[in-house]
């Protein structure tokens, strides 16, 4: 079930005291896609980790439905990750060592031993549904797209109800990126999960139900055509 | 609880200390793994920095294998020389020092020493108790070969009568150790001297031909040519021993009237109770020195022991040191990882998991090197046994015993907690930092 994104008050300050962030308010309803763009050092990353709830020291509120990360603990918001999150990276992130089926289970190594099984089955059959039909593959001989979407059937293992996605297609050629847009777009709404996506690409920001530019920290939202 | 645990069998107390060794590598195992599975992710990072996982286990190995071979081979050291000195219940001589005597009448060593008359040799041989006084004469050689007078009944003792041929029952035969490269019916001539200052050609027209050979003794006695003494004395222009009416006379009773002198006696009697009469008798006395070769060498393990407690201390020493330094090689290295561990952090990985993960990977660089330790221990002891066995001709045997393989165990034990360390600092490295590496 989709959870919906509610933002007030965000600020994340750097060591130094400069503002990197500073969200008055954002909404964003259950299923919904919110692509982020913006210049780079603008924020965006920085708005990423802390929806995700990596970023120990915020202000403000990050309530995903009714629950509000800024409120937890790392241990609770590394709980809630596990159970309700996603994450897409730009550079993947894979353990190259692994056959893609095992890095898209990493989440079943950490799971209560009950659970360990479903996530690996649901591992396999997300990575044929992107497309990936050999799953017992070394990831290191897998090209740039079909490594992304190796880190998108990871970020679906849980099935969780949040997705995102940190310059997805940034480091593939336009042919993977229009592949992994049309995939990522789908695996979102089909499983209807909320998706933030931070990104340069116009394709990707095309395919969002809206776009939020940030600049030196701050929003400068528009709708999405 | 003392006394139960003394009743145990030896190799029950072994076992037992064994496991207890290793019980907090098992408790810390245990507690860090609870629950989860992180072997495909620690075969991960084992394969990706092989080369330098490798070279951290073979750093260990070779602390832990040197560290254990020399306690093994101090061991088989002692073993050795004691077998060694199995034969000598007892050594009569003149009065100086008992190791340096020991050292020539058991290990061969021999060095200018005084002699004792042939009064004191045949109270010794009169002795009712006395079953062998075998005096020995030392000083020509054969190709590097010591050749030693005696008596065929000492050949008989020391070989316990395992001989291929027979011993030597005239002047002019000899009886070799097992590790003399002569056949039997070889003939040899006697060099004066011993080692590098033997004059060849000095003892020309006297000849020895071989009648038999020894057992392997594992001594060096396996490197002997064992001649009757009077063959010695007469190459060396002495009296036989033998009253001129009995020139073809061979071993006891001697006449010591014409007993040139011997720097040794090697005596057995004929039980505990009277080798230790005897030597009360002649160690009391102005003109003699009676000893236990295996007292003596209590006496130098006892010194040795307490070098053998410096180099365990040592061994530690090097291991905590050795394990200290891959901790800190290993904190670097975890470093590479460190976009890995964040990203298994961003995906919701409790901290402990993480905390396994890296602990896992250490843990298993340290016991593989700890196990391949013992494996390093063995063949360092092997090849030392054979450098210190070809040096001094004592067989030693230097097996990895129990002493190792415990001290490879509470090793092991100790590493695993000190691959806390590392896991510990990859904890505290903040995940967004750690992703943007």
């Amino acid at each position: 079930m989709a959870l919906a994104l509610s933002v007030s008050d965000l600020r994340v300050v750097a060591a130094g005291g400069r503002t990197l962030l500073d969200i008055p308010a954002l909404d964003l309803p259950p299923g919904a896609a919110l692509g982020i763009r913006g210049p780079s050092g603008a924020g965006k990353t920085t708005f990423l980790h802390a929806v995700a709830g990596l970023i120990d020291r915020s202000a403000g509120r990050i309530a995903w439905g009714d629950t509000d990360l800024a409120a937890l603990s790392a241990g609770a918001r590394a709980r809630f990750r596990a159970g309700n999150v996603g994450m897409i990276f730009q550079d993947f992130l894979l353990f190259d060592e692994l056959t893609a089926l095992d890095n898209a289970a990493i989440p079943a190594l950490f799971a209560p031993r009950g659970r360990r099984a479903g996530l690996r089955e649901a591992a396999r059959a997300n990575l044929a549904r992107l497309g990936l039909t050999d799953p017992v593959r070394d990831v290191s001989t897998f090209s740039g797209g079909e490594r992304q979407r190796v880190s998108v059937a990871r970020a679906l293992a849980n099935r969780p109800a949040i997705v995102l996605a940190d310059e997805p297609t940034a480091a593939l050629h336009r042919e993977a990126a229009d592949r992994l847009i049309a995939d990522l777009v789908s695996v979102a709404r089909d499983g209807n999960r909320t998706l933030v996506a931070v990104s340069h690409d116009p394709r990707l920001l095309d395919a969002m139900d809206r776009v939020l530019t940030i600049e030196d920290g701050r929003p400068a939202e528009r709708q999405a055509a | 609880m003392r006394d139960l645990w003394l009743g145990l069998p030896v190799l029950a107390q072994d076992l037992l200390l064994l496991l207890a060794l290793l019980l907090p590598l098992g408790l810390i195992g245990l507690a860090v793994l609870r629950g989860f599975a992180p072997a495909p992710l620690v075969r991960a990072m084992l394969w990706r920095f092989r080369w330098a996982n490798a070279l951290f286990v073979l750093l260990i190995a070779v602390s832990v294998g040197l560290g254990i071979g020399l306690l093994a081979q101090e061991r088989g050291l002692r073993a050795g020389t004691a077998q060694a000195a199995d034969k000598f219940d007892m050594i009569v001589s003149a009065p100086g020092s008992e190791i340096t005597m020991m050292m020539a009448a058991v290990y061969l060593q021999p060095t200018s020493v005084p002699l004792v008359p042939g009064d004191t040799y045949a109270e010794i041989a009169d002795h009712p108790s006395v079953r062998i006084a075998a005096p020995l004469a030392f000083g020509d050689s054969h190709d590097g070969a010591p050749i030693v007078g005696t008596t065929a009944p000492f050949v008989a003792h020391l070989s316990d009568g395992a001989l291929d041929g027979r011993a030597f029952g005239a002047e002019g035969e000899a009886v070799i150790g097992a590790r003399v490269p002569l056949a039997l019916g070889a003939r040899l001539e006697p060099a004066h001297g011993t080692g590098d200052a033997a004059e060849h050609g000095a003892h020309e027209g006297t000849e020895f031909t071989v009648v038999g050979r020894m057992a392997p003794l594992g001594n060096p006695w396996d490197n002997a040519i064992l001649v009757p003494v009077e063959s010695v004395w007469a190459t060396h222009g002495l009296a036989s021993g033998h009253a001129p009416d009995s020139p073809t006379q061979l071993g006891p009773p001697f006449d010591a009237r014409y007993f040139p002198g011997t720097p040794a006696i090697v005596v057995k009697a004929d039980s505990l109770a009277a080798t230790y009469g005897l030597r009360s008798q002649f160690d009391q006395r102005a003109d003699t020195m009676a000893f236990f070769p295996g007292t003596v060498l209590t006496r130098l393990y006892t010194v040795m022991g307490d070098v053998r407690q410096a180099m365990s201390v040592m061994a530690v020493v090097t291991q905590g040191l050795v394990a200290l330094s891959v901790m800190v090689g290993l904190m670097i290295l975890t470093r590479l990882f460190r976009r890995n561990m964040a990203l298994l952090r961003a995906l919701g990985a409790p901290g402990r998991f993480v905390f396994a993960t890296v602990w896992s990977y250490a843990a298993t660089l340290l016991v593989s090197g700890a196990v391949l330790g013992l494996a390093v221990g063995q063949v360092a002891t092997l090849v030392l046994s054979r450098v210190v066995s070809a040096r001094t001709d004592i067989a030693i045997a230097a097996p990895l015993g129990w002493p190792e393989i415990h001290a490879a165990a509470g090793f092991t034990s100790l590493a695993a907690a000190l691959a806390l360390l590392p896991a510990l600092t990859v904890l505290r490295q903040p995940i967004i930092a750690g992703l943007r590496a």
